[in-house]
């Protein structure tokens, strides 16, 4: 079932024989890449309720929304792994149609890390990349969806 | 399951013969070749419902593609390409794309051998699990005894397991018992982004997590004594088999390049059915600079597979208080079976360089080929095959038909037949440690609730696999390993 997460917010796992997929739903764009980051967070690690965590600031571009949201997963999957931490609650202040003309999509936003560890972040499923394969990004009951597979 | 759909319907199979089946060009619009899959009935049952069809057909449409694209016996759905893939693509036309090697390049296993017998390891096995499960970390995020430096990183990256032996991480006789010596030619460090070095840097000597693991085993069945006795493999003898690729590394140098392909693909208007079989065309810029960071990768890779290798050596010699030199520990082979090389191949009826893809396959070169080690020449490449962590491994050499039909490749390992949310559910309940401990076989996992991802009943069975590809003329089958004790990440 997926999971609510505020009105109109969900998110669920998708089954894959290797590897495993995401789709979040959302009423706008900012919204819709936070649910996917917590879905992200949620397959790979048990973040205890209330921990600690630092905060990064995030910015990135792309051709198009798809584009986008391969690029945001990316940046959480990276940043996460170089910082030995796990994703915790993140704040994505802007999506749209502000960047450069090469780039034109752009996200900017915040993300809390939380350190692996005795008293932090227990890791789950190791999720090393984002892939293009069935990567949707699209208007969904009036508002919108996003699915993504990932490789574990 | 939910699957990713297909607009156009369940992809036509022609069967060939007992083992193979061909997809028709014309199954799909823009294939420029056949696809075919090495399945038997049984198998052929299972993928009908599978994407790794769509997907065979897929890579059919990549421009400068030849013979055919391929699909080992253990194929199953992947990214773009379906993992058991193979397609090569010509020098003049052809592309090349990051996905048909993968995201974990140089993924792949090294065997080692020793003079000890199951008796002798079967009292202290438990001892000798908890003393591997500490010495070669293991896990999400896993990091090694230290952080290399910016230098040390780009020697690695450079120079692979050569890097490592030096560093006093392993013999001399190793190299020439890995595929490349251990270290592909034109790599090029300065090619792989920041974000690839920080992911890499503290990683080296680490299994890390998923289908890698590290597994103590028993040769409990010989099928061909002459190439067993060139590989020196005896019935009833312990081995070690290690399975893990370039870590964080890898997969960060196969996302920057995918991405970069990607604004390659719009800009010169090339049609895929898949955006993950995002290419470039070979010789340009962009594939130069993935080949440079590929080589880079796979480098770390070897690297990564030596410090494992001499980890495991140490862990034996101190447990049974024995050199490494005398209990035997000598590498049987280190193969890779995610990658891309130019190989030379009979296509069209004249010898052509071609860049074989290689994702979840294996090289299989037959007796007599050149790249084939000194030592095993005669009787042709050792094909590590990793089963499941309940069942059984197999080595095989390769055969002169892999050259004939499959760009000099086979099968990688069993093959996935059922996803992690599908097997966890199935096992709701089971403690798979506890059963495995049952059938004499010791496990050790960071999270062992998760063991259920990995258990018998979610991959294929290897001996099925091995069977379709020796029927295929790809590979002979050499020796069986049973586990005797795994370590999963």
């Amino acid at each position: 079932m997926p999971a609510p997460n505020g009105l109109g917010r969900r998110h669920e796992a998708l089954p894959h024989t290797a590897d495993v997929g995401l789709r979040a739903e959302a009423p706008d764009l900012p919204a819709l890449f936070e649910e996917a980051a917590a879905a992200l967070a949620e397959l790979a690690a048990d973040v205890p309720p209330g921990a600690r965590g630092v905060e990064r600031r995030v910015e990135r571009s792309a051709v198009d929304l798809e584009g986008l949201a391969f690029a945001w997963l990316d940046e959480l999957i990276g940043l996460g792994e170089a910082e030995g931490s796990a994703i915790g609650p993140t704040t994505v202040e802007a999506v749209g149609e502000h960047g450069g003309p090469e780039a034109p999509w752009l996200l900017r936003a915040r993300v809390r890390l939380v350190p692996y560890g005795p008293d932090g972040a227990r890791p789950r499923v190791g999720v090393k990349s984002p892939t293009y394969h069935g990567l949707r990004v699209e208007a969904h009951l009036g508002g919108w969806a996003l699915t993504a597979y990932l490789d574990v | 399951m939910r699957h990713a759909p297909s607009a156009t319907g369940p992809v036509p199979v022609e069967r060939l013969d007992a083992s193979r089946w061909r997809i028709p060009r014309d199954a799909r619009p823009g294939m420029r070749v056949d696809g075919i899959v090495y399945a038997d009935d049984a198998m052929m049952a299972v993928l009908r419902d599978d994407p790794a069809l769509e997907q065979v057909a897929n890579v059919a449409t990549l421009p400068g593609i030849v013979g055919a694209s391929l699909a080992m016996p253990d194929v199953h759905w992947g990214y773009g390409f379906p993992v058991g893939g193979v397609a090569a693509m010509r020098r003049d036309g052809g592309v090349i794309s990051p996905g048909g090697i993968g995201f974990d390049i140089n993924c792949g296993v090294r065997l080692l051998r020793s003079d000890l017998d199951e008796p002798e390891v079967r009292p202290i096995l438990g001892h000798l699990a908890d003393a591997l499960f500490r010495a070669v970390p293991s896990g999400v995020g896993a990091h090694g005894g230290r952080r290399l430096t910016r230098a040390e990183l780009d020697a690695v990256m450079t120079r692979g397991a050569a890097w490592a032996v030096q560093d006093g991480h392993g013999w001399h006789e190793d190299l020439e018992r890995t595929e490349e010596g251990g270290a592909l030619a034109g790599a090029e460090a300065a090619g792989v982004s920041p974000r690839a070095h920080e992911r890499g840097a503290p990683q080296l000597g680490t299994l890390g997590s998923g289908n890698h693991f590290l597994e103590v085993q028993v040769v409990d069945r010989i099928e061909d004594p002459e190439a067993a006795e060139a590989l020196g493999l005896r019935d009833g003898g312990v081995t070690v088999m290690i399975h893990c690729g370039s870590r964080g590394l890898g997969h960060q140098v196969c996302t920057d390049h995918l991405a970069a392909m990607d604004r390659t693909v719009a800009r010169l208007k090339i049609a895929l059915p898949d955006r993950q079989l995002a290419c470039a065309p070979l010789g340009s810029p962009e594939a130069e600079a993935y080949l440079a960071a590929m080589a880079a990768a796979a480098n770390f890779a070897w690297a990564n597979r030596q410090l494992i290798a001499a980890a495991v050596r140490e862990t034996f010699a101190r447990v049974l208080g024995r050199s490494a030199e005398r209990l035997g520990l000598h590498q049987v082979y280190d193969l890779s079976h995610n990658i891309a090389k130019f190989e030379r191949y009979v296509v069209d009826g004249a010898l052509e360089d071609v860049c074989v893809h290689r994702k979840g396959a294996t090289r299989a070169f037959p007796a007599g080929h050149p790249d084939v080690p000194a030592p095993y020449r005669s009787v042709g490449q050792p094909v590590l095959i990793p089963g499941d962590m309940g069942r059984a491994s197999y080595v095989a050499v390769g055969s002169p038909g892999a050259m004939e039909a499959t760009f000099g490749s086979s099968c990688h390992g069993a093959g996935r037949l059922m996803s992690r949310h599908a097997a966890i559910r199935q096992l709701r309940g089971v403690d798979v440690a506890r059963d495995l401990a049952r059938q004499g076989i010791e496990v050790r996992a960071e999270r062992r609730d998760l063991l259920a991802e990995e258990a018998s009943i979610a991959y294929k069975d290897v001996e099925q696999v091995v069977r379709v590809s020796a029927a295929a003329g790809l590979v002979r089958p050499v020796a069986r390993l049973r586990p005797l004790a795994v370590i999963k990440g």
